[in-house]
């Protein structure tokens, strides 16, 4: 690995464990073990670690939310799942670069580009959600009418934005696939009023996978 | 006078007209200069409009294999995300059904192993004694029975596996005697 991917590698390990704020470039040279200035002589300081990793974040996953946009995860009611599943790929990449998340209001203040660009990030997975239910609607998995459908594809959104602060904030450090996994079973739940009998089985075996998760964890 | 008069006129009229035909010329010239850069022009265009479009379709195909790759790893993740579901799931009646089908298809092919299994032994032991035939076919039909009836497919399985393995010890028997 070359040592500019390996700094960008530390310091997200380490805005994720300790939180970006707290971490400076000395953290992160020494963590790498070389000196500030061969860290200075890839990135000129903290905001172009952050802007470069939130390029690579922003890239990932937008690329990701094309894919329900551009054409359907499912063909017909069948493989309705492959929705569902997609939704623990979009939360596994977010908690990838989880410290954007954990003080969200006060990084995206510090960094107006960054706040720019995460708008539009926002606005990109509510196309993504709208675009999941609309499908779904017409693969009649989804009963619901266009406005409820708005108000449900905007709930979803807030649940995938600030799903990540709700969890640090109520238990601290749970494990990863925990998190993940509560994630999904929250947007699921959103959608579970909408959905027939059948299509509930899904959603019942997450509520069964997540009430193991929490029995076995201890 | 009137001739210096006409002469001044004169002067004066073909002044006007110089001025008129020089501005008559310019406009010509602005013309004739305007069409031939527009004849310079016509063929450059098409030119750079091809080129254009020649570097727009190569930016279109990298993109459209681009959001085909990112396409194709999000179907993937899907996959492992499907597979490692299915590993922590509880097992629903369709996944017991499918268990089921497979142990059918399990019996059949051992009970009609056995059956060529006996009657090979019993066609190379062509003197035995006549009791032996009659107590395989039975357990035969038995297998065969129970197959029909879907609820009790595990046992069955274990009852044909007895009757086969039960099977065999007396045929070496018989053929042994013979």
């Amino acid at each position: 690995m070359k040592t500019r991917d390996r700094i960008l590698h530390t310091s997200l390990a380490l805005f994720n464990q300790e939180g970006e704020e707290h971490t400076t470039t000395i953290d992160i040279a020494n963590e790498l073990d070389i000196s500030p200035g061969n860290l200075y002589y890839h990135f000129k300081g903290k905001d172009q670690i952050i802007a470069e990793l939130y390029h690579q974040y922003h890239t990932a996953l937008s690329s990701t939310l094309q894919a329900p946009v551009q054409a359907p995860l499912s063909e017909d009611s069948r493989n309705v799942e492959q929705n569902w599943y997609y939704l623990y790929v979009l939360l596994e990449e977010m908690y990838q670069y989880r410290f954007l998340y954990h003080n969200l209001a006060n990084l995206l203040q510090r960094y107006p580009d960054i706040r720019r660009q995460f708008r539009r990030l926002v606005a990109l997975k509510h196309t993504a959600l709208h675009a999941i239910c609309e499908t779904l609607m017409q693969q009649a998995v989804l009963d619901t009418g266009a406005e409820q459908l708005h108000g449900l594809v905007e709930n979803l959104t807030l649940q995938l934005t600030f799903w990540l602060s709700y969890d640090q904030l109520l238990h601290e450090n749970r494990p990863p696939y925990i998190t993940i996994h509560q994630g999904v079973l929250q947007l699921l739940a959103m959608v579970a009023p909408y959905l027939g009998d059948d299509q509930l089985a899904f959603y019942r075996d997450c509520q069964d996978i997540y009430a193991n998760m929490l029995a076995n964890q201890d | 006078m009137s001739n210096k008069k006409d002469k001044v006129t004169d002067r004066a009229s073909e002044f006007a007209r110089n001025i008129w035909l020089a501005g008559v010329g310019a406009y010509g010239r602005a013309v004739d200069e305007a069409q031939s850069s527009l004849k310079k022009a016509t063929p450059q265009p098409p030119k750079l409009f091809r080129e254009l479009v020649k570097a727009g379709a190569a930016l279109e195909a990298e993109a459209n294999e681009a959001t085909a790759s990112a396409r194709a790893s999000v179907e993937e993740r899907i996959a492992q995300v499907r597979e490692n579901f299915h590993l922590q799931r509880t097992a629903r009646i369709e996944d017991l059904q499918v268990l089921h089908a497979k142990i059918d298809a399990l019996t059949t092919t051992v009970e009609s192993l056995s059956a060529q299994l006996a009657a090979l032994q019993s066609a190379s032991t062509p003197r035995r004694k006549s009791a032996a035939p009659k107590k395989k076919a039975p357990a035969v039909k038995k297998a065969t029975a129970a197959k029909k009836a879907p609820a009790k497919k595990a046992p069955t399985r274990q009852v044909a596996k007895k009757k086969a393995a039960t099977a065999k010890p007396k045929a070496k028997a018989s053929s042994g005697k013979a």
